[in-house]
């Protein structure tokens, strides 16, 4: 591969959440975790679920599949512990997901007009284009304009 | 897909904070949810029962979870449903914490035990409505992640100003008519 091919190229994980699959760039992608037992207490913050202990860290869990507009899974299999910033600090999230998820290498492409502000670009895979998710953006963002962007793109 | 560890210098910093001595605190339910409490933030538990003849009903709509007083050692405690505190659907509280430092008995289920934790992880970023003022962190006991309450934050400042004002009002409002005892 050429250095040019190199750095135009990045690598995704693509996750199962709900009937959707999305990607998300691989370099924020820490691990993927067995379902372990999550914990939920009163909050008031939207799209998280609960928390689970992972290496002894308390680890957020994200409710993915609220912040993007579709049904919660039925079945969850693994969490994918993802990393976020906030500010200077660094912190673990899980997003639960219901199918394999598969590390791809390829070129991201422009979001398409009709794409929310958290889609970061559309990635071909396989038949189809999917979604790279900004998680950041995600997860601040208001899930009922994600639904509708959803909706339009069937 | 390939499991790969965090490297040491990402690792967020959301260890638990050891402490040097044990902290012993006070598990109790709200609606089938357990908190903690450090037991030295709580000065006194009651039952409601006994509270129920010296409870003062306040007139004030501005702050739902408070709707009575009760007097305790020459001070006025605003009586606070914890339930409606954390959004918790109501429940039938049979106990009043009455903490030490704040004018607050706070209306509880029940009592689970009294434990000792050694650290409370700090609550986690992502987490960023009222609950970073509800919650000190949270505490791992046995195979349970709890989280820890921050008694300052039952209620604001401004509550308290707002609840005084009504508190005053209360007392200072004439019997109604009929009611006076002869």
């Amino acid at each position: 591969m050429t250095q040019a091919a190199a750095t135009a190229q990045s690598s995704f994980v693509i996750l199962q959440v709900g009937e959707r699959r999305l990607a998300l760039p691989a370099a924020i992608v820490a691990e993927l975790s067995p379902p372990v037992r999550m914990h939920s207490f009163p909050h008031d913050t939207p799209s998280i679920l609960g928390v689970i202990v992972r290496r002894g860290h308390v680890v957020p869990v994200y409710d993915a599949a609220s912040a993007i507009g579709i049904p919660a899974p039925s079945v969850q299999r693994f969490f994918l512990i993802t990393r976020r910033r906030f500010g200077k600090s660094r912190e673990f999230g899980a997003i639960p997901v219901n199918g394999d998820c598969e590390l791809t290498v390829g070129e991201m492409r422009p979001p398409a007009a009709d794409r929310p502000s958290c889609v970061a670009g559309m990635l071909p895979f396989g038949d189809e284009l999917l979604d790279v998710f900004d998680l950041d953006a995600l997860m601040t963002s208001s899930s009922p304009d994600i639904a509708e962007a959803s909706e339009v793109r069937g | 897909m390939p499991v790969r560890e965090p490297a040491a210098r990402t690792t967020p910093k959301s260890a638990p904070r050891r402490a040097r001595q044990p902290e012993t605190v006070v598990l109790f339910y709200v609606a089938n949810q357990m908190f903690a409490i450090a037991a030295d933030a709580v000065q006194e538990i009651r039952s409601t029962d006994s509270l129920a003849g010296s409870a003062i009903e306040i007139d004030q709509i501005e702050i739902g979870k408070v709707r009575h007083t009760v007097e305790r050692g020459h001070r006025t405690y605003f009586v606070l449903n914890a339930g409606m505190h954390f959004g918790l659907p109501v429940t039938r509280p049979t106990l009043v914490l009455i903490l030490r430092k704040l004018r607050v008995a706070v209306l509880i289920d029940r009592i689970e035990r009294m434990a000792e934790i050694y650290g409370v992880h700090p609550l986690p970023l992502a987490f960023a409505g009222d609950e970073r003022r509800w919650y000190r962190g949270l505490a791992q006991i046995d195979d349970l992640v709890i989280p820890v309450i921050r008694p300052d934050g039952f209620l604001s400042e401004e509550e308290f100003r707002t609840l005084d004002l009504a508190a005053q009002g209360a007392t200072a409002k004439p019997p109604l008519e009929g009611t006076a005892s002869t």
